[in-house]
């Protein structure tokens, strides 16, 4: 979970159990989860978990969250952002968690393990080999309905204007 | 006369008078005539888990059911806590219902995967087919539903609630054959991409008993007059999107369509709301008994003026833009209100974007005799709005309460909710489903397990301080069916000492909490009508057995292990040794 979040600073209350609530909620927000350590001291703030676990409180459905995601001005606001990527000769689209990676490296990480591919973009390293069988292109498609290029803007960016993902056979 | 002398065509008829499953399951135990007559007269059957028997079972034992309804990923997965993969397949059944139930007549799914071969095999296999309801499904695209309107010539009823359907094509509606003229009902809210308009409206015309329609929110507001004009007997309505041009002739189009529609009792839709196009709904408000307006993002004084419009209405679904102030209204003027769900329009944000409080809900409690089922996000609770609200509305069945950040305490006292949601638990005698939050030890859960007999599904996360919390509901609610758990403090212990009262139960899930795996071993060796399935995507739960497993899902069923299971899932039955993957 690589989105930093500034600490959110609330004038309206001095309570250091309110602080360590709204930093609780924060962590968990990034999709920590409490510890089994924690049974001695329920309230204290927890350790870092694992983060495969995308942020899943509070417990509203995806397609409210969805659109509640439209209505903010996104900006680190909301922990998740699914959209759906799809694998050239596949009717049926795999869904993707954006904000449960912290950059195109990771991104790419995950398609090739979640697909059994190597994925060409923008910016690939020379070390993956281009064997044409098993090459793949990302693409994207962005607010207007562009399909571009993944990697040719900045990460942030992409996150604000990309609506899906589409792997196609390299040429 | 005794009772087992009557003939059986006589009981027959007489069963056919019980609807509800649970009594029809007394009937089959009388004895073994009862059980055999009743067996050959059930027409509808329901599986809360499709896990827990098998369909060639089920047809077995009822051989000429007409309707089926199953359900398949728990509740959790609505919120992203089952992977993709785990399961729920509906093809198993569908392959066996083509053979053994040839004259089925209806299919309602929640929560399964459902493939175009699924539907596909419905509209080729199933002669009477009539009514297919989708609810929160997934895996399928318009190209099944293109099978279904070719070839389904009875159909009734196609309900695609909230399920995510992938839309290659928008031309399924024109398949539809010219000679269908029996729909009843057709939601496609869920759509995300645009449906043909034109073959649209003439399904909508050709077929004059329509009393449903949600439409999606690809159809614009300056066609939803024309489709209203063609379709006035409607008795439900979800529009398109909400939003267009301000123009006078669109809106007295609009105003005008609404007013003939005479028989309207429930609106829905309203994405991209413009308020100004709001008041073309007045003329129908009176008679309104449901409004959905989860997608309306309307401020506080256009809902009032909406709703204060509405004295006949019993479920009302509304963002929290509706403020305590709008409570006040909605519990001022609509006296027959049964249900109210109200959904945090920013979820994620860090504070407070609307003055919505517990004032809102003690106010609808406080005015509404009649409110039954709530559902409620919001920011901050006290113990006494709690226990107002309890004594307001001893009649309450449902209650699901969501303070958005976990733990918050009182904002009162600081203290626990435990006082207020055991006010809850003590006064509400009925109370059937009930999912807690906010700063709870495990004295609410003492609550629970004290009073809470008639609760049959439970909702807990981030709650508790030991094992007793889940000790008490387990040997005290004696009418637990469902128990979802996450992130609390519950481990080992409660769950071995009650392992017997998990067969009495559909399913139990616990997330992030501190289960270890041998207790899931021993549970799944000690309880053979159980299976107990460890769900873990970073490797083998006991290469590293020393931490406590991610999320765990026990059910019971007749059928043993399945046999579907992803990489990721394992059922820690009586072999120890694990599955190769």
């Amino acid at each position: 979970m690589g989105r930093a979040r500034a600490a959110s600073c609330s004038s309206s209350s001095t309570e250091s159990s309110t602080q360590i609530r709204r930093n609780l909620s924060t962590d968990l927000r990034l999709g920590l989860s409490i510890s089994a350590s924690q049974q001695d001291d329920p309230f204290s703030l927890p350790s870092v978990g694992d983060d495969d676990q995308a942020s899943d409180w509070p417990p509203t459905k995806p397609l409210i969250m969805r659109r509640a995601l439209e209505e903010e001005e996104n900006e680190g606001s909301s922990a998740t952002f699914f959209v759906k990527v799809y694998m050239e000769g596949i009717p049926i689209g795999r869904k993707l968690d954006l904000l449960a990676h912290d950059g195109y490296h990771d991104l790419i990480r995950t398609l090739d393990y979640m697909f059994s591919t190597n994925i060409i973009w923008s910016e690939m390293d020379g070390s993956v080999s281009a064997y044409s069988e098993t090459c793949h292109v990302l693409t994207y498609e962005d607010k207007e309905g562009d399909w571009m290029m993944v990697g040719d803007v900045p990460w942030e960016m992409f996150l604000s204007t990309v609506r899906r993902l589409k792997i196609t056979r390299a040429m | 006369m005794s009772y087992s002398s009557l003939p059986e065509d006589v009981l027959e008829h007489v069963f056919s008078f019980v609807q509800s499953d649970k009594d029809r399951n007394v009937i089959s135990l009388v004895c073994k005539s009862w059980y055999e007559i009743e067996r050959w007269c059930r027409r509808r059957i329901f599986v809360g888990n499709c896990y827990a028997v098998s369909p060639r079972m089920a047809i077995r034992r009822f051989p000429e059911v007409r309707s089926v309804e199953l359900k398949g990923k728990p509740h959790f997965a609505d919120f992203n806590l089952v992977p993709e993969g785990w399961g729920g397949y509906v093809y198993p059944w569908i392959r066996a219902m083509a053979g053994g139930y040839p004259w089925l007549e209806e299919l309602k799914l929640k929560r399964m995967v459902v493939t175009d071969e699924s539907l596909e095999l419905i509209a080729k296999s199933l002669k009477n087919f009539k009514v297919l309801v989708l609810s929160s499904c997934e895996g399928f695209s318009t190209h099944g539903l293109a099978a279904i309107a070719a070839d389904c010539k009875n159909l009734k009823e196609l309900d695609l609630w909230e399920s995510d359907v992938e839309d290659p094509s928008g031309n399924w509606l024109s398949k539809f054959p010219d000679t269908c003229t029996s729909l009843v009902s057709l939601n496609i809210a869920c759509l995300g991409s645009e449906v043909s308009f034109s073959a649209l409206e003439r399904l909508v015309v050709r077929c004059p008993n329509l009393r449903t329609l949600r439409l999606n929110r690809a159809v614009p507001l300056e066609k939803l007059a024309h489709l209203l004009r063609q379709a006035p007997q409607l008795v439900e309505l979800g529009t398109g999107t909400y939003s267009a041009d301000l123009r006078p002739d669109i809106f007295s189009n609009l105003a005008g369509a609404f007013s003939g529609c005479k028989e309207l009792k429930s609106l829905s839709g309203f994405w991209d709301v413009v308020p100004a196009y709001l008041p073309a709904v007045y003329s129908v408000c009176s008679g309104l008994t449901t409004l959905n307006l989860s997608y309306a993002t309307i401020q506080s004084p256009d809902l009032i003026k909406l709703v204060s419009q509405c004295p006949k209405l019993q479920c009302l679904w509304v963002l929290d833009y509706i403020e305590d102030s709008g409570l006040e209204a909605l519990a001022a003027t609509c006296k027959d209100l049964r249900e109210l769900r109200v959904f945090p329009s920013e979820p994620f944000g860090d504070e407070p974007n609307v003055s919505l409080t517990e004032q809102g809900l003690v106010l609808v409690s406080e005015g509404c005799p009649k409110l039954e089922s709530v559902l409620y996000f919001c920011r901050r609770m006290s113990n006494d709005a709690l226990v107002t609200i309890a004594k307001n509305r001893p009649s309450m069945i449902r209650f699901r309460l969501c303070i958005i950040d976990p733990q918050t305490p009182d904002y009162l006292t600081l203290e626990p909710l435990d006082v207020g949601f055991g006010a809850i638990v003590q006064h509400c005698k009925d109370l059937r489903r009930l999912s807690l939050s906010g700063l709870l030890t495990d004295r609410v859960f003492e609550y629970i397990g004290t009073y809470a007999k008639k609760l049959e599904m439970l909702s807990v996360a981030f709650a508790g301080e030991s094992d007793l919390g889940l000790h008490h509901v387990l040997s005290g609610c004696d009418s637990l069916r469902k128990l979802e758990i996450m992130d609390c403090p519950f481990g080992d212990k409660a769950l071995l000492a009650n392992a017997a009262k998990l067969e009495t139960m559909r399913s139990l899930w616990m997330s992030s909490c501190s289960v270890s795996f041998e207790a899931c071993k021993l549970l799944g060796q000690k309880m053979p009508r159980l299976n107990v399935e460890v769900i873990d995507e970073s490797g083998p739960p006991d290469s590293r057995p020393e931490l406590p497993v991610k999320k765990l899902y026990i059910y019971r069923t007749v059928t043993g292990r399945r046999i579907d299971m992803p990489g990721f899932v394992w059922n820690v039955g009586e072999d120890s040794a694990l599955r190769l993957s």
